[in-house]
């Protein structure tokens, strides 16, 4: 008789807190029965609250690997963009989180690797390491990233300038980069806010682009950060003439 | 039955509440003496020890709370149990095996809360449906590889998941529905506390008199003295606590001991046999100083449905 073959998981001699900070997370049928019922109660608060509504859904629409960018001035942000994904993705969608600010804290750290399954980026130190951990996700078929390339959250609403490490990471790579412009969350719930306010959100998705043909030299890369920029807000700016 | 205030005026519960109290007052003054006293490195000790602390209140707080919360808990320690199970033998890539394991839990419990739909048996828990979930949860497991029409390897997730789920979910289940009998708060705590005083016990006697090992091959800290330690302790602990049954004669007696001494032993092996086939010290490490709920919980597995039937045996259960 052969003898059979356990494919243990790899983090059994962690602690609970120390299998959330970890990435990538083993896969736990519980946690994404949770996270999916999060989500459900997510979209439904959004909807309810916020009066939320997207635009440009098709843009979305792929199993190939995303990078989806957006502008960032609130934790809605997040939210509002994993509404826009179907249910089942939402296990394969890892929106980048600052690891000194989600990932420190059992509370925060909780929710980012339960609920939104956020993948703990160094933004100070070790962002090389955090980008190529990025590339590496994006190998697999159907992973969806979302980074918000200003790195931290707007505190006058107005997009900041994007860092270079977004164009490192799309340049010379045949991967679909989404702009998304997410409008209102600032007023609903800017940063410093405790709570929501019932403020109307809307999410402006734009078309993919691709970076496929440019180089990984420092000048593309910072182009390529600024084109994005401008596309986020040209999708703004779109929206307002409507 | 069980509610805060028949737990209240309830004087079995409130002489665990006692006991329980004094168990973990005495423990910490050992502690402290062996510490200060004989000064012996006791650092492990104390983390095992503060772990107590958190979770004999918080049992006792379920137990408290009544009927309900206690299947609850057990249903969830059950679900846990198992999910520490399944990701130390790999079965947790396999989601519908999990998920069948999972249904089958939840339907342990749910056939422990809910009454008898139809017939005269007394009280609640629906007793036939409870003993019966073995084969509607087999049935399901067997189920999986025919919906999925795939044989390659299927045998090793089938007996991984008929395993736990009979062993993790039934025969633990069987404390849940503990709480439905008429002597509910003398049986679930006796059981508990006996089985956990005797795996303390087994290793304070190993600790300190342990020479021969018990089972070399399957955890070699074991010795035959502590798990003889152990047993005369719980032989002994029936008649001490005789007040938690007191309808129960010598031989009941005799008998409860020997479930608590013999199946908590075998309990705690089994799982060894299992970590150590699969070749990990610890099945988690949730609770600190102890390792995973499964390493807690192990000899509770044997005793409480051993312990339920040979009671419901003499007597009726509700």
């Amino acid at each position: 008789m052969k003898r059979w073959r356990y494919d243990s998981a790899n983090d059994l001699d962690r602690t609970l807190v120390e299998r959330l900070r970890r990435f990538p997370r083993e896969p736990d049928m519980l946690v994404y029965g949770l996270r999916s019922l999060g989500a459900l109660i997510i979209r439904a608060w959004l909807r309810a609250y916020h009066r939320f509504e997207i635009i440009g859904h098709e843009n979305i629409r792929t199993n190939r690997s995303l990078v989806i960018v957006a502008n960032h001035c609130s934790h809605l942000d997040t939210l509002c963009l994993l509404a826009a994904l179907p249910l089942r993705k939402l296990h394969r969608a890892f929106p980048a989180a600052a690891s000194d600010y989600f990932f420190q804290s059992i509370p925060r750290l909780w929710i980012a690797a339960v609920v939104v399954n956020a993948l703990p980026f160094a933004r100070q130190i070790h962002v090389r390491q955090s980008l190529s951990l990025c590339e590496q996700l994006l190998a697999n078929p159907g992973t969806i990233l979302v980074i918000f390339p200003e790195g931290t959250r707007s505190t006058t609403g107005e997009t900041q300038e994007f860092k270079c490490g977004i164009g490192a990471l799309v340049a010379g790579r045949d991967v679909a980069v989404v702009p998304c412009f997410i409008d209102g969350s600032f007023r609903a719930w800017p940063k410093g806010r405790r709570l929501p306010r019932p403020k109307r959100v809307r999410l402006i998705v734009g078309t993919p682009r691709n970076y496929r043909s440019r180089n990984t030299d420092k000048i593309d890369i910072s182009a390529i950060a600024a084109e994005l920029r401008e596309a986020v807000s040209k999708l703004h700016q779109t929206n307002e003439s409507h | 039955m069980m509610s805060p205030q028949i737990a209240l005026h309830d004087p079995v519960f409130r002489a665990y509440l006692w006991i329980v109290l004094f168990s973990l007052i005495a423990g910490g003054a050992l502690l402290a003496l062996l510490k200060w006293g004989f000064k012996k490195e006791t650092s492990s000790m104390w983390r095992t020890y503060c772990s107590w602390l958190i979770m004999a209140p918080l049992a006792l707080l379920v137990v408290f709370a009544g009927r309900i919360p206690t299947i609850i808990g057990v249903t969830l320690l059950a679900i846990f149990g198992f999910k520490e199970f399944a990701r130390a033998s790999g079965l947790y890539r396999d989601w519908w095996m999990t998920g069948a394991v999972y249904a089958g839990i939840v339907t342990v419990g749910v056939a422990s809360l809910m009454l008898q739909p139809h017939g005269e048996e007394p009280g609640s828990g629906w007793y036939g449906f409870f003993v019966a979930t073995p084969v509607f949860a087999i049935a399901l497991i067997l189920l999986i590889p025919i919906l999925r029409n795939r044989a390659r390897g299927e045998l090793q997730g089938v007996s991984l998941a008929i395993v736990g789920f009979v062993y993790i979910g039934w025969m633990f289940g069987h404390l849940g529905f503990l709480a439905n009998t008429n002597n509910a708060y003398g049986f679930i705590c006796y059981i508990v506390f006996a089985t956990e005083l005797n795996d303390v016990a087994a290793f304070t006697f190993g600790r300190l008199f342990g020479r021969h090992p018990l089972r070399s091959k399957i955890s070699p800290s074991k010795t035959w003295e502590g798990a003889l330690g152990a047993l005369g302790v719980s032989m002994l602990l029936p008649w001490l606590f005789r007040f938690s049954f007191p309808f129960f004669s010598v031989w009941q007696l005799v008998l409860t001991g020997l479930i608590v001494g013999i199946g908590g032993q075998l309990g705690d092996l089994s799982i060894s046999v299992i970590k150590r086939d699969i070749g990990t010290k610890d099945m988690a490490a949730t609770i600190p100083g102890h390792g995973g709920i499964l390493d807690r919980i192990d000899s509770l597995i044997f005793v409480a449905p051993m312990f339920m039937h040979m009671a419901g045996y003499y007597y009726p259960l509700r």
